[in-house]
C-alpha cells in the first residue's frame, strides 16, 4: 500500500508539472500579456511596456515559466496585480468558505442520497420510487441558478425564513453557525447532488439485489435489515465512492453560481473575477491547486476502495 | 458582466461592457421620457430621465449608517491618491479615494459633467503668459483632518512624489500621457505663498482641456504626516529637491497602499482632507464603512451620517437584496426593469446615461475585400448610421431606460460642449435611405441579397477610390457577448443592413480577447481579421475630447480611423485657446461617423442599471443624480426618520 501511495504521488508531480505547463502556455497563446487587460483599451504603448516590464512579461514565456515554478517550489503563488494581494493571501480569505459550503452539501448528500437510492431499489417500480424518481429528475434537470432564485423567492423573500443571502462574516466559526444564512445555499447545493448522487445509488443497489450473495443471505433466513445492512450497502456503496472522490476538487472549486446567486464569497468567485482581469497568477494557482486535488480525490478514492473492499488488490 | 470602466475625470476612460454597451430599461415610470426641462435642480424633467429625483426632504435630518451596494468586481484595490493603471477604476477613484482625498476639482454636478466650484479645493484657474503659465488658490475653508491647513506645499508634494513614481514606471499614474498634460508639460511649478501654485507649461494648451482633464486630476497629500519613507521614520524635508528621497517616500507610502488589510489600521490613511474616514475594510471582499470627517471644510449635510459599501458578488444576489430592503441604496439590473414597480412603494428609482459614447468600431486598415476601401467612404457609413434603430434599441432593449448616441458626445446628458447635430440624429433610421444612398453610389442594391459594385470610379455617381467593379458589400461583424444587448443592437443592425442588400457575417467574442487582439495599434498583424467590432464603448471626462481614439497617432484608434481634418481639430481641442474647440471636434466627428454610435443605457454604480434608494434617505437631488455619472456624495445623504 505504500509502495503504491508513493507511486501515485511521483506520477502526480509529473502530471502537476505538465498541468502547470500546458496552463501556462495556454494562457500566453490567448494573452500574450494581459497588460492591456488589465491598464484598458484606452492605455497607451509607454504604459504598456512599463506594465509589462513590471510584471516580467516582457520576457519570454519560459523564462516567466521558469521563474514562476521557481516561486511556485518555495510557496510563492504569485501576486494578483490586479486585486493588489499575494494570491496566497487572496485564497487563505476565502478557500474555508467554500470547503464548509461545498463540505457540508456533500456530506447531507451523501447522508440523504445513500438510503435515499437504497430505498428506490428496494422498492423499485412503487408509488415512492416513483416519487423519489420524478422528484430527482426535476432537480437535476433544473439550472442552478433557476433552483436558487425560487429558493430565495420562496423563504426568503416570501416566508422570511431565510436569509436572502449566505454568511456575510469573515469569520468561519460565524459562518458555520449561521443557519439563518447559510441554508438556502447548502440546500440548493445538496438537492442538486442528491439528485445526481441518488441515481447512481439506486442502480448500484439495483445491480447488488440481484447477485447471488443476496440471494444466498435470504435464503439462509437473515433478516432483511441485516441482508440490506450487511450485504447490500457496503457493495452498492463502491461507486459512491469514486464519485466523492472526484467531488473533492469542488471543496477548492467551489460553486460559482451558488456563490454569486447567495452573494457568498468563495473560491468560485475569486476565480471567475480572475478570469474577466485577466489575473495570470490567480489563474494558474487555482487551476494548479485543483490539479492537486484532483489527483488527491482519486487517490483518497482508490485508496477507501481498497479499505471497503479487501477483493481490490493494488499492484 | 464585465466592467472594465475606470475613473472618470482621468481623461476619457474606457467604459466597458457594463456601462456604454450594456443595457436595457424601460419605463415603467417614465424611461425614454423626453420631457425637456433645466436639470439644474436635478429633480424633473431631465431629458432621457427614467424615474424622478424627488426634491431633498425638508424635516429634520437624522444619522446613522447608509448602506450602499457595490456591484460584482468592485473591491477597492488602491488607496494613495495617486492611481496605478492597474488599479485604476470607478471604485477605487470616485467611490473610495475621493471620499478621502479630494481632487482640485470636483467635475460631475448631478448628471451634467460640469464643475461644482463650491466641492472643488481651489478657486478656478487663472491663465497668463498666452496660456502658458496657469495659477490656482486653495481654498482656505479646507483643511486636513488632524486641524493641520491644506496649503500649496501638499500640491507640490504630490507633484514631487508623481516625478517618482513615473520615473519609476509610467504605470504608476493611470492618468498619465506620455508627452501630454501633467507632469510632462509643465516645466516648472511653484508655490509663490501657502495658498497659491503656479505651474509654467511647455507650450500653450487650451486652457480648458488642461483645467479638466490634467488639473482636474491633482489630488494633494499631506506632507506634513506622509513625508516618511518608514514607519515611525523622521520627517524627510527635501522631497523637493532631491529626486532620491522623493522616490524613497512613494516607494513608501505606494507599498503601504498594497497593504490592502491594513487600509483601516494604518494611521497614514487616517488623515484625509475628504469628508470622511476609513472606519473599515473588509480585503477578502471589499466592504468597507466610512465614518464623518469632522473637519472637513466641504458642503455636506447638516447631519452627518456614516456609509457603508456593501459588495455584492452578481446582480442577481444585489436586486434580492434590494427586494429584500436590506440595502438602503442600490440598483436594479436593466435586464430586472420590468419588475421595478414592485418597489415603488418603498424604494425612489431614477435612471440616467452615463457621459460617454456606445460604438462599433470600423477598421480602416483591413484590406478584406477592399474593406478598407469601402469604409473610408461617408456616404457608406452615413448609409450604415442609417440602417441603425436607436430609439428602438432602446425601447426594445433598454426597456425604455437610455439614451441617444450619435456621436462621441451622447444626447444626453447635457454638457456646455455638445454640438448641435448631437441632440438631433443626423442619420435617422431609415433602410429606404440608405439604399437610395448606395443607388446614387454605384452600388447595385439587392434585397436581401448581397450588394455589387456597379459602377466603379470617382466620379459623382460611382463607387469611390479603391473600389474594383463587382465588389461586394459584406463583411465580418464580431461583437462582444456580454452584456447580451450589444449582441441585440448588433444582430438588428445586421438585419437592416441585409434588407438593403449589405452582408454582415457575425461573430462573437470577449472582451479582453478583442481589445487585446482587435486592435490595429497594439496587434497589427490582425489587422485583416476583422472588418467591425463591437467591444462597448467609453465614458467622457467632463472634457469630451477623442484624442486618443479617433486621431490618427492615438493609442487607442482601435481602427486605425485617419482623417487630418479630424487630427487637425482633435489636436486643437487640447492646444489651441478657443473655448469651442471641442464642441467643433464633436460635431465634425458626428458628421463624419468614424465609427457606428450607439444608443447608451443608464447606468447607476458605474453599471447598467436603474438607482434605487429608500424613501427613508433622502438628500440633495444631485447626490442621488451623480451616481448614474459613478460618482458618489454621501456626504450629502440622511436619513428622515
Amino acid at each position: 500500500m505504500v509502495g503504491y501511495i508513493l507511486r501515485r504521488i511521483g506520477t502526480s508531480v509529473v502530471v502537476l508539472i505538465g498541468v502547470s505547463f500546458f496552463i501556462f502556455a495556454l494562457l500566453h497563446a490567448i494573452y500574450p500579456s494581459p497588460a492591456i487587460d488589465v491598464l484598458g483599451a484606452r492605455a497607451n504603448s509607454a504604459l504598456i511596456a512599463a506594465w509589462n516590464k513590471q510584471n516580467g512579461f516582457d520576457d519570454p514565456w519560459l523564462v516567466q515559466y521558469l521563474h514562476y515554478m521557481g516561486n511556485l517550489v518555495r510557496g510563492n503563488l504569485g501576486y494578483s496585480y490586479k486585486l493588489n494581494q499575494s494570491v496566497t493571501a487572496l485564497f487563505g480569505g476565502v478557500w474555508a468558505r467554500s470547503a464548509w459550503l461545498s463540505g457540508v452539501s456533500l456530506v447531507l448528500a451523501v447522508l440523504i442520497a445513500i438510503p435515499l437510492g437504497v430505498y428506490q431499489a428496494v422498492r423499485r417500480n412503487t408509488v415512492g420510487d416513483y416519487v423519489a424518481t420524478g422528484m430527482a429528475f426535476s432537480v437535476y434537470a433544473m439550472p442552478v441558478f433557476f433552483l436558487g432564485l425560487i429558493l430565495i423567492q420562496v423563504f426568503a423573500l416570501d416566508l422570511h425564513w431565510f436569509s436572502f443571502q449566505g454568511s456575510q462574516s469573515s469569520s468561519l466559526l460565524s459562518v458555520v453557525v449561521d443557519f439563518h444564512g447559510m441554508t438556502l445555499p447548502v440546500v440548493t447545493l445538496t438537492l442538486l447532488t442528491v439528485a445526481s448522487f441518488s441515481r447512481y445509488m439506486r442502480s448500484s443497489a439495483m445491480d447488488v439485489l440481484a447477485q447471488d450473495y443476496i440471494k444466498v443471505a435470504r435464503a439462509k433466513g437473515l433478516p432483511e435489515r441485516l441482508v440490506l445492512m450487511r450485504h447490500l450497502l457496503r457493495n452498492a456503496c463502491l461507486p459512491m465512492v469514486t464519485l466523492i472522490g472526484l467531488s473533492i476538487p469542488t471543496l477548492l472549486a467551489g460553486n460559482l453560481i451558488t456563490e454569486t446567486l447567495f452573494n457568498y464569497r468563495g473560491l468560485g468567485l475569486l476565480f471567475y473575477d480572475a478570469l474577466g482581469n485577466a489575473d495570470y497568477n490567480v489563474l494558474l494557482a487555482y487551476t494548479l491547486i485543483g490539479a492537486v486535488l484532483t489527483i488527491i480525490g482519486n487517490l483518497v478514492a482508490d485508496v477507501a476502495l481498497t479499505v471497503a473492499d479487501p477483493r481490490i488488490r493494488l499492484a | 458582466m464585465m466592467r472594465k470602466r475606470v475613473a472618470g475625470g482621468l481623461a476619457l476612460v474606457l467604459a466597458g461592457v457594463t456601462a456604454l454597451a450594456a443595457c436595457s430599461g424601460g419605463s415603467s415610470s417614465g424611461g425614454g421620457g423626453t420631457s425637456s426641462a433645466p436639470g439644474s435642480n436635478g429633480s424633473i424633467g431631465l431629458l432621457g430621465q427614467f424615474g424622478h429625483v424627488p426634491a431633498m426632504a425638508a424635516g429634520p435630518e437624522h444619522a446613522g449608517t447608509i448602506t450602499v451596494a457595490a456591484p460584482p468586481d468592485s473591491a477597492p484595490t488602491w488607496i494613495l491618491p495617486m492611481v496605478t493603471g492597474a488599479t485604476n477604476s470607478v471604485y477605487t477613484v470616485p467611490e473610495f479615494d475621493y471620499q478621502m482625498y479630494r481632487p482640485l476639482y470636483w467635475f460631475v454636478n448631478g448628471v451634467e459633467p460640469t464643475e461644482v466650484p463650491a466641492m472643488s479645493l481651489a478657486s478656478d484657474p487663472t491663465w497668463s503668459n498666452g496660456d502658458k503659465t496657469v495659477t490656482f488658490t486653495l481654498k482656505s475653508a479646507y483643511k486636513w483632518s488632524d486641524g493641520q491647513p491644506l496649503t500649496s506645499k501638499d500640491v507640490l508634494f504630490w507633484w514631487y512624489l508623481l516625478k517618482a513614481a513615473l520615473k519609476e514606471s509610467p504605470a504608476n499614474w493611470a492618468p498619465y500621457t506620455p508627452g501630454l498634460g501633467i507632469p510632462d508639460e509643465v516645466a516648472s511649478i511653484s508655490a509663490p505663498n501657502s495658498s497659491t501654485v503656479t505651474m509654467n507649461l511647455t507650450k500653450a494648451v487650451n486652457p480648458t482641456w488642461f483645467w479638466q482633464d490634467s488639473l482636474g486630476s491633482v489630488q494633494p497629500m499631506p506632507s506634513h504626516v506622509w513625508d516618511i519613507d518608514a514607519t515611525g521614520g523622521k520627517a524627510i524635508t527635501d522631497w523637493a529637491t532631491n529626486p532620491a528621497d522623493a522616490k524613497k517616500i512613494y516607494d513608501y507610502l505606494a507599498a503601504q497602499s498594497k497593504s490592502v488589510s491594513t487600509y483601516a489600521t494604518n494611521p497614514l490613511w487616517q488623515v484625509v482632507d475628504g469628508p470622511y474616514k476609513l472606519t473599515s475594510f473588509t480585503p477578502s471582499t471589499g466592504a468597507f464603512t466610512m465614518a464623518p470627517n469632522p473637519a472637513y471644510g466641504g458642503p455636506h449635510a447638516k447631519v452627518e451620517s456614516s456609509w457603508q459599501s456593501v459588495p455584492f458578488q452578481s446582480d442577481a444576489a444585489e436586486f434580492n437584496a434590494v427586494k429584500a430592503g436590506s440595502i438602503d441604496i442600490g440598483y436594479v439590473p436593466l435586464t430586472d426593469v420590468p419588475q421595478i414597480a414592485s418597489l415603488a412603494s418603498s424604494y425612489n428609482e431614477f435612471g440616467y446615461s452615463d457621459f460617454g459614447w456606445s460604438y462599433v468600431t470600423y477598421n480602416f486598415k483591413d484590406t478584406t475585400g477592399d474593406f478598407n476601401n469601402i469604409i473610408d467612404k461617408l456616404y457608406i457609413r452615413q448609409a450604415l448610421a442609417h440602417l441603425e434603430n436607436e430609439p428602438g434599441y432602446i425601447k426594445a432593449f433598454f426597456y425604455g431606460a437610455g439614451g441617444q448616441g450619435f456621436g462621441p458626445i451622447p444626447e444626453i446628458p447635457k454638457s456646455p460642449y455638445t454640438p448641435p447635430n448631437a441632440l438631433t440624429n443626423p442619420y435617422p433610421y431609415s433602410p429606404a435611405t440608405a439604399a437610395s444612398i448606395l443607388k446614387a453610389n454605384g452600388w447595385t442594391v439587392v434585397p436581401n441579397g448581397t450588394d455589387t459594385c456597379a459602377k466603379p470610379g470617382t466620379g459623382t455617381g460611382e463607387c469611390g477610390a479603391g473600389i474594383p467593379a463587382g465588389t461586394k458589400l459584406e463583411w465580418n461583424v464580431i461583437y462582444n457577448t456580454s452584456p447580451a444587448v450589444i449582441g441585440e443592437q448588433v444582430q438588428d443592425w445586421a438585419s437592416q443592413a441585409k434588407t438593403v442588400g449589405i452582408t454582415m457575417n457575425l461573430s462573437t467574442s470577449n472582451f479582453n480577447y478583442m481589445i487585446a487582439n482587435y486592435n490595429d495599434p497594439s496587434s497589427p498583424k490582425t489587422v485583416n481579421k476583422w472588418a467591425m467590432e463591437d467591444f462597448g464603448g467609453f465614458t467622457n471626462s467632463t472634457y469630451p475630447t477623442t484624442f486618443g481614439v479617433f486621431n490618427s497617432a492615438g493609442s487607442s484608434n482601435v481602427g486605425g480611423y485617419d482623417d487630418p481634418q479630424a487630427d487637425k481639430l482633435i489636436t486643437a481641442s487640447i492646444s489651441s485657446p478657443n473655448p469651442d474647440a471641442v464642441t467643433a471636434e464633436a460635431q465634425y466627428l458626428t458628421q463624419q461617423q468614424p465609427s457606428l454610435f450607439q444608443p447608451n443605457p443608464d447606468d447607476a454604480f458605474g453599471t447598467a442599471a436603474i438607482l434605487v434608494w429608500k424613501k427613508s434617505v433622502s438628500g440633495t437631488p444631485q447626490s442621488f443624480e451623480s451616481l448614474t455619472q459613478a460618482y458618489w456624495n454621501p456626504e450629502y445623504w440622511f436619513f428622515t426618520k
